[in-house]
C-alpha cells in the first residue's frame, strides 16, 4: 500500500515536471507572424540561412490564387521541391522574383534570413501548437 | 533646572523634526535624480525643442511661478513638445513628481520644494489605489483627473480581461519586428531590409487572432489591393456568391460556408476536387480533421483565420423545433 502511494506521488511529480517544462517551452516559443513559412530543405546543408516566406507580406500584394493556382505552389510547407536552379529558371518564387515584378535572386539574404537550424514549418499553425511545439 | 530641561527638550524636538523633514524630503529628490537621468536628461540637458535646461534657474522659476500643480500636470499629461511622462508611460505618478522635485531642486528653485512635498504626498495617497490596480493589471497607473486618462484606464481594463492566461499574447506583443520574432536571424542584414508587419498593418482592419488583421474586411474596404493575376493589376476575380449551410451535431451553431469570400482570394481549382468534392453531402468534415490540417484546415489554422474563431464559421444559430 505504502509502495503504491509513493509510486503515484512520483508519477504526480513527473507530470508536474512535464507540465512545467511544457509551459516554459511554450512561453519561450517564437512569436513570428502567423503563417510565416520557414523552408529549410536544403539551406542548412548548403551553409545558407533557411528561407523565410512571409505570407502576410505577399497577401497584401497578391491573392492566394496567383501562387497556389497559377504558379503551382502546393498547400504544404516543404511540399514543393524548390531550389535555386528552378527559381533562376523562372519557376516557383522565380516567376516574380526576377528583377521585374519583385527583386531578383541576387538579394540572397532578403529571403535567406532565418535562424540557422530552424526546421521547415508553418509558424503559429494549429498543428505546430498542438503536435510539435517548435521554434526557439 | 526645570527651564534647562525644557530647553533641552525643545532643541531635541526641533532636531528631530529637522531630521524627519530631511528623511521625508530626501528620498523624493534622490529617486527623482535617477528618474531624470534615465528619462528626462535626453531633452532637458541640451534643451531640445525648447525644453527647460536642467540648472537654468530663471527658466524653471518662471514655470514654477505658474504653480507646481500645473507643472506636474504638464509633466504627467504632456504639454507642447513635452510628451506625457517624458514618453515613458511605465513611470508612476510618484516617479514623475519626484523627477519634477529633483529638476526644481537642482535648478535652484527652492521656494516650491515644500509645496511639492505636500502635493506629492497627496497624490501618492490618492493614487495608492490606482498603483495597486496598476501592479495587478500590469499597465501604467494614471491618476490625473483628465478625461483622456480616464478613458485610457477603461480601455486598459477591457484589454486585460484575459491577462490571466499567460499563453495569450498582449497587444504590445503582436506583430513584432522580424529581428525579434524568433525565426529570423537578427545577425542577418536582410532581416531589417523589408517592411515590418506593424508598418504594413497600420491602416488595416484588426482582428484578435492570426496576423491580428481581418484580411477579408481589409480587402472589402479596399485597404489592400492584392492582384488576382501575376502581371495584370486590373484582372478581377470570378466571384461566386453561394452559401453552403452545413448542419452540425450538438448545440454548436450550423456552419455557413460562403463561396464569396473564398473566391475573392482563390481559384475553384484550389479546393475542388482535391480537397472538397463539389457535391453536397459528399464531404465528411470534422473538427478533428480540420485541427490536423485537412479539409478547411488546409488553410484555416495555417494562413487563413485560425480555428479559435469558432463563430466565424459556426455562424447560423439553430432554429428551435
Amino acid at each position: 500500500m505504502k509502495n503504491s502511494n509513493t509510486n503515484s506521488y512520483d508519477a504526480l511529480k513527473a507530470v508536474f515536471f512535464v507540465v512545467f517544462i511544457l509551459t516554459f517551452a511554450l512561453a519561450n516559443s517564437a512569436k513570428a507572424e502567423y503563417a510565416d513559412i520557414v523552408i529549410n530543405e536544403y539551406s542548412d546543408k548548403a551553409g545558407m540561412r533557411p528561407a523565410v516566406f512571409p505570407h502576410w507580406f505577399h497577401r497584401i500584394r497578391f491573392r492566394c490564387k496567383v501562387c497556389h493556382a497559377d504558379l503551382g505552389f502546393k498547400f504544404q510547407a516543404g511540399g514543393n521541391d524548390i531550389n535555386m536552379l528552378k527559381i533562376i529558371d523562372g519557376q516557383y518564387c522565380g516567376a516574380c522574383h526576377n528583377g521585374e515584378i519583385a527583386w531578383s535572386v541576387e538579394n540572397c539574404n532578403l529571403c535567406h534570413s532565418g535562424k540557422p537550424g530552424t526546421p521547415t514549418q508553418v509558424h503559429d499553425s494549429t498543428i505546430q501548437k498542438l503536435v510539435s511545439p517548435t521554434g526557439k | 533646572m526645570k527651564s534647562d530641561f525644557y530647553k533641552y527638550l525643545s532643541v531635541t524636538g526641533i532636531m528631530l523634526i529637522m531630521v524627519a523633514a530631511e528623511t521625508l524630503a530626501a528620498p523624493s529628490v534622490k529617486s527623482g535624480k535617477l528618474i531624470v537621468e534615465k528619462n528626462c536628461a535626453g531633452c532637458h540637458v541640451a534643451g531640445v525643442m525648447g525644453a527647460p535646461k536642467i540648472g537654468d534657474k530663471a527658466d524653471w522659476s518662471k514655470r514654477a511661478e505658474q504653480g507646481v500643480k500645473l507643472l506636474i500636470s504638464h509633466s504627467l499629461n504632456g504639454f507642447n513638445n513635452m510628451p506625457a511622462k517624458g514618453g515613458n508611460s511605465a513611470l508612476s505618478v510618484t516617479d514623475v513628481v519626484n523627477a519634477v522635485a529633483y529638476l526644481l531642486d537642482v535648478s535652484g528653485v527652492k521656494a516650491d520644494l515644500s509645496k511639492i512635498k505636500v502635493k506629492s504626498a497627496k497624490t501618492v495617497a490618492k493614487n495608492k489605489t490606482a498603483d495597486a490596480q496598476k501592479s495587478k493589471a500590469g499597465t501604467p497607473a494614471t491618476t490625473t483627473k483628465s478625461i483622456k486618462v480616464a478613458k485610457a484606464k477603461k480601455v486598459n481594463k477591457k484589454t486585460n480581461v484575459n491577462k490571466f492566461n499567460r499563453l495569450m499574447k498582449s497587444k504590445s506583443e503582436w506583430n513584432p519586428p522580424p529581428a525579434e520574432d524568433g525565426i529570423h536571424d537578427p545577425d542577418n542584414e536582410g532581416t531589417y531590409a523589408l517592411q515590418t508587419p506593424k508598418e504594413s498593418f497600420a491602416d488595416m482592419a484588426s482582428n484578435p487572432f492570426g496576423n491580428h488583421i481581418d484580411w477579408v474586411k481589409a480587402l472589402n474596404k479596399n485597404q489592400i489591393e492584392p492582384r488576382f493575376d501575376r502581371l495584370d493589376p486590373n484582372k478581377k476575380p470570378f466571384v461566386l456568391d453561394l452559401n453552403i449551410v452545413r448542419e452540425v451535431k450538438g448545440s454548436m451553431p450550423d456552419v455557413v460556408y460562403p463561396h464569396k469570400q473564398h473566391t475573392e482570394w482563390l481559384d475553384c481549382s484550389n479546393c475542388h476536387p482535391a480537397i472538397f468534392i463539389p457535391k453536397k453531402g459528399a464531404n465528411q468534415i470534422s473538427m478533428a480533421s480540420i485541427l490536423m490540417g485537412e479539409k478547411c484546415g488546409v488553410c484555416h489554422g495555417k494562413v487563413a483565420f485560425p480555428v479559435s474563431e469558432c463563430r466565424r464559421c459556426h455562424s447560423k444559430n439553430k432554429t428551435k423545433k
